[in-house]
């Protein structure tokens, strides 16, 4: 190619490089044909992988979305007929009705609920905790909250407890003027020894009428030993 | 199970709940009291409460009530569960798409208060968002749907 050559020379005489290296590094023009042609092909291999692997991820996530359904139905399907067969107390036909009412796609499990009502509680004890997983797929949906004239904690709009402006009363940020003061003995008291009587007093405790601290037992039974 | 927890019935209260809940992590369960999955968390959350109660806040907010709340927070499935601390929004990644919130039920008590712990240790060291320690086989799967896309 012939400004491939021009460059390298260009290149060589601005480095001042060894000329023998220069017939070397020139790349000549076959196997640059050869580069481009590879270079295609890979790319198109590339891109028919990624198609793929990206079909594929598609068709793995209809595929769970499709069995955690057909699991939720299942489960409701089993309350249903344990519910059912708790209401119908009478007869046989009709217990064997019951369970017919709501036939689900899963048949196998129909044909034990009409057996027996003994089995079936400790039955659907067991199931729930399997599908505690699949009945959180029927989370209440309480619409889009769609407002798309003011932002939300996604795009970092202002937080409502710190719009409210018109409040009034207390507009200053921060501890009162008492509150400091309590504080500043609060920090006094922590120098205190911690082993002294009464540093576990609980302050907030609320207290009836009735109560009374305790002095050494002056009006208690006991022996002189138990006042501590 | 839902009288046994303190509620929020509107955005005055939730913002003071905000503001005021100091070194503890503030725990709103947005969602409805008699919805089915809403039952189950709020059955764990009464539960563990009492437990939880130096390290974590616990209220109920009902949807319905605060609707600025509902859309400032995307919350489209309840019930929806959002952490703060000290009035800063915790995030932690449980491995769903959303991690500003945790959406539908926990499996187990001691998930929760797993989570409580990982938050109010993360918060504690000035995190912003944190780890969830909880098996991802536990978080209920939902589909997080976009807008626009």
């Amino acid at each position: 190619r012939p400004e491939h050559r021009r460059e390298t020379a260009r290149f060589w005489r601005e480095n001042r490089a060894e000329a023998a290296l220069r017939e070397r590094c020139l790349v000549p023009a076959e196997e640059y044909e050869r580069f481009v042609q590879a270079l295609e092909r890979a790319l198109a291999e590339h891109q028919r992988r990624e198609e793929e692997r990206i079909l594929q991820m598609a068709a793995d996530i209809r595929e769970a979305e499709r069995r955690q359904r057909e699991t939720v139905q299942a489960a409701l399907q089993k309350y249903c007929s344990f519910f059912l067969n708790r209401t119908q107390l009478h007869t046989e036909p009709e217990l064997c009705a019951g369970p017919s009412v709501c036939r689900p796609p899963a048949g196998p499990e129909r044909d034990s609920p009409c057996t027996a009502e003994q089995p079936s509680p400790s039955r659907v004890q067991t199931g729930p905790d399997l599908a505690w997983m699949e009945s959180g797929n029927v989370l209440t949906f309480i619409g889009h909250q769609e407002r798309e004239g003011e932002g939300n904690v996604h795009t970092g709009a202002k937080p409502p407890w710190l719009t409210e402006e018109e409040d009034g009363s207390k507009q200053q940020i921060g501890p009162s003027y008492e509150d400091f003061l309590k504080h500043k003995e609060k920090q006094k008291l922590k120098k205190l020894p911690m082993e002294r009587v009464g540093a576990n007093f609980d302050h907030t405790s609320q207290t009836n009428d009735s109560w009374l601290p305790s002095f050494g037992r002056v009006w208690n039974h006991g022996r002189r030993w138990q006042s501590r | 199970m839902s009288f046994l927890l303190p509620k929020l019935t509107c955005k005055r209260e939730v913002d003071q709940a905000i503001k005021s809940v100091a070194e503890k992590v503030l725990v709103l369960r947005f969602g409805r009291d008699n919805d089915a999955v809403c039952l189950q968390l709020d059955d764990i959350l009464a539960k563990t409460s009492h437990d939880l109660s130096k390290m974590a806040v616990i209220y109920l907010v009902d949807v319905d009530n605060v609707p600025v709340y509902t859309q400032y927070f995307d919350i489209s499935y309840i019930p929806s569960t959002v952490f703060f601390f000290n009035g800063q929004h915790m995030k932690v990644d449980y491995g769903s798409p959303d991690h500003t919130k945790f959406v539908g039920s926990f499996k187990t008590k001691q998930d929760f208060i797993d989570l409580i712990e990982v938050i109010y240790r993360g918060a504690m060291r000035g995190k912003l968002i944190v780890r969830s320690p909880i098996d991802p086989n536990n978080i209920p799967k939902y589909d997080l749907l976009y807008q626009g896309i």
